[in-house]
């Protein structure tokens, strides 16, 4: 949830009940699917790493004229993505 | 102003008022002498923060996707088969179990998670009992689903059967996910837009259910009908992506969801005004007075699991809310509030029941009782509305409660089939087709052959169970670190023996059945299955081939069960054992542990 605009400013007691009503029922109606989108996002993206990145790990995908073109986009997201591939996950991980 | 003592009222006010000693007494001591949760401790959603899976989020929200998450078919049906040894003991059964079991699994689940850096139970179970008991696990799991997919639709079949007008309703929810889902995705219009036209929609779809009453003319194959149209939506649910199907339907199934709760709710505490009297017997009858499903030790404690304990719960709270729990004392409010809350909603729905009359309740098969008392316990303050409207709102509310679950434990299946046949000799199962199909074939075929309470108790049996390896789990790490554990052990111990009691029960029915008809006795094994089975004379092979199977599955689900036990209580034994071993010594003030130099 969006944190108030002037953190300095006391909140008062009905901003703050406001704000848990909000994020309950954001909690309840949205945030699973929410969660969901990135996941599928995050999917995509390890999909684009790998194809960008896939002659780089002998796993040549596409010509490395047009990986160079990419990488510079690439970079910036190769310590996020090394980070998710290589957690241990588990079939208890996509319950939900 | 009808007799208060008459009406339920003050049965809702007492159970808000121990839940209330559960929550800031009980929690919020085991929170600060057990668990010791630490505000300042960082958690791994922000160890690991990456935006996706691990990321910090208010407790207002996580408390709102855990409640959602939590709560749906389960604290609704189980106080119906719960009543049958009277209200009292169900009552009882779900403050008690809620006080000292249930939200201390959710609770300690999702705190054994963020301890161990957000992992779930599967890695969990690996370091407590090794790979063996990983494979268990699995094997459990996947049994699990299954029994949990045969009972759910098995009740949506019913629920359409029975209630005439909500098989357009909730054709006109799934149509409007859909809609609702291109036009967000697609065409990228607002969310509150969307939001607006899809409660439109949702309305609308409640009038068609109303004005297009359809009632299937095959008679007894009427239900698997029903059951095949379920598990062909499903199929879909399944293997469609999720923003094109589930997640619209879902979303938009979740406003007259809570509104059914809300006014559920307000129905219970407003009885006295309402003159709603308790017309149920309170019991407590030892026996099921129909003789259908023995005694009250241990169905009752299977029949009613989530509102007082749920091994799905532990699941839940160990997949992803830990991942996004900002400090560690929010666990308690989260966990242990959401369950609590939950057991609220099936207080609610056990009065629902307790106004209805015992004639209600004959043969176990009015599973639909529960709109009944809805429609009564909301119709003195919404009379505006009819009774057709309401019976179909209350009606479609229990379809989309299963629906909307069912179409995440199929997606589930899928990928733990993939997980267990994705190589090897077997690796066409893994195949998300062929996953999905035999994730709902198999369920189907149960559904339409075997009694829904048979399903039921099975479901109750397995989820429990889950629920006491859970908090095995919480104790052993309790053991390990030297926290107290015996405030977990108890719970575990109770729950473990509880549950495999009712499985030996229920393969035990299954097994007197098939002894019966050997002794030229068919009643036992028909009474185990439903129509046309149970009508027709040609299919009495079927009937008793299908108690057989009910036997293995029970047999099955036990000896599993009996093996992930014992690899638990033995991890546990050692964990003490090595806890002992490493206890400080008493004259060195605590900081020299034994066996050191």
């Amino acid at each position: 949830m969006a944190d108030s605009k002037d953190p300095a400013k006391a909140k008062s007691r009905g901003r703050k009940v406001k704000e848990g009503v909000k994020g309950v029922f954001y909690g309840m109606a949205a945030h699973g699917h929410v969660t969901a989108a990135l996941r599928t996002r995050m999917y995509l993206e390890h999909l684009f790493m790998f194809i960008t990145l896939g002659d780089m790990l002998g796993v040549p995908v596409i010509p490395p004229y047009y990986s160079l073109k990419i990488l510079p986009y690439a970079v910036p997201n190769i310590k996020s993505w090394k980070q998710r591939v290589f957690r241990e996950r588990d079939f208890t991980d996509q319950v939900f | 102003m009808v007799d208060i003592l008459a009406t339920p009222f003050l049965w809702v006010v007492a159970t808000i008022a121990v839940y209330g000693v559960a929550y800031w007494g009980y929690g919020k001591w085991i929170d600060r002498n057990v668990w010791r949760s630490d505000a300042k401790k960082a958690t791994p959603a922000h160890m690991y923060m990456d935006g996706v899976e691990y990321f910090p989020v208010s407790r207002y929200v996580l408390w709102g996707y855990q409640f959602k998450s939590v709560a749906a078919l389960g604290p609704i049906l189980g106080p119906f088969i719960g009543i049958t040894f009277g209200w009292l003991p169900a009552l009882l059964w779900i403050i008690g179990g809620n006080f000292f079991i249930g939200w201390l699994q959710d609770y300690g689940s999702m705190m054994l998670s963020v301890r161990k850096e957000g992992r779930s139970f599967g890695p969990i179970t690996y370091e407590f009992t090794g790979a063996r008991g990983r494979t268990n696990l699995l094997a459990f799991v996947l049994f699990y689903l299954i029994i949990i997919s045969a009972a759910f639709i098995a009740l949506i079949a019913t629920f359409w059967n029975t209630f005439s007008g909500t098989f357009v309703a909730t054709l006109g929810i799934l149509l409007a996910g859909l809609l609702c889902g291109q036009l967000l995705y697609r065409m990228k219009m607002n969310v509150f837009a969307v939001t607006g036209i899809g409660l439109g929609l949702v309305v609308l779809s409640i009038y068609l259910g109303v004005q297009i009453p359809i009632t299937l003319p095959w008679g007894v194959w009427n239900l698997p009908i029903w059951g095949l149209i379920c598990a062909v939506i499903l199929y879909a649910a399944a293997v469609l992506p999720t923003p094109m199907f589930v997640q619209p339907t879902n979303y938009l199934a979740f406003y007259p969801a809570y509104a059914a709760i809300i006014l559920l709710l307000v129905g219970a505490l407003a009885t006295p005004f309402t003159n709603i009297p308790v017309s149920m017997p309170s019991g407590p009858f030892l026996f099921d007075p129909q003789g259908i499903l023995g005694p009250i030790w241990p169905i009752l404690f299977v029949a009613i699991a989530c509102g007082a304990i749920s091994g799905w719960h532990s699941l839940v709270s160990s997949s992803s809310s830990s991942k996004q729990l900002d400090v560690e004392t929010d666990a308690l409010p989260v966990g242990g509030g959401a369950m609590l809350s939950e057991g609220l909603l099936a207080l609610a729905s056990l009065i629902a029941y307790m106004v209805l009359l015992p004639k209600d309740f004959v043969g176990r098969t009015n599973v639909g009782a529960w709109v009944f008392g809805a429609v009564k316990l909301t119709t003195p303050f919404l009379g505006s509305l009819t009774a057709a409207v309401l019976t179909t709102f209350f009606g479609l509310v229990l379809i989309i409660y299963a629906l909307t679950v069912q179409a995440l434990v199929t997606r589930f299946f899928r990928l733990v089939a993939g997980e267990t046949w994705g190589e090897g000799r077997f690796r066409a199962l893994g195949n998300k087709h062929v996953s999905s199909v035999v994730g709902l074939a198999i369920p189907w075929g149960f559904a339409v052959s075997g009694s829904w309470w048979a399903l039921w108790l099975y479901f109750g049996g397995a989820n429990q169970l889950l629920a006491g390896l859970a908090i095995m789990l919480i104790t052993i790490h309790l053991a390990r670190v030297r926290a107290p554990s015996r405030y977990s052990l108890i719970p575990g111990v109770f729950m473990v023996v509880t549950t495999l009691a009712a499985l030996v029960w229920q393969t035990g029915t299954f097994l007197f059945s098939l002894w019966a008809y050997l002794q030229n006795d068919k009643t036992w094994v028909l009474r185990n299955v439903r129509g046309p089975i149970q009508t027709d004379p040609n299919l009495l092979i079927i009937a008793v081939a299908i108690n057989a199977v009910f036997v293995i599955v029970g047999a099955v689900l036990f000896f599993v069960g009996v093996s992930m036990a014992i690899r638990l209580f033995r991890s546990y034994n050692q964990s003490i054992a090595d806890a002992r071993a490493k206890a400080p010594a008493a004259a060195d003030g605590g900081t020299v542990e034994k066996g050191s130099p």
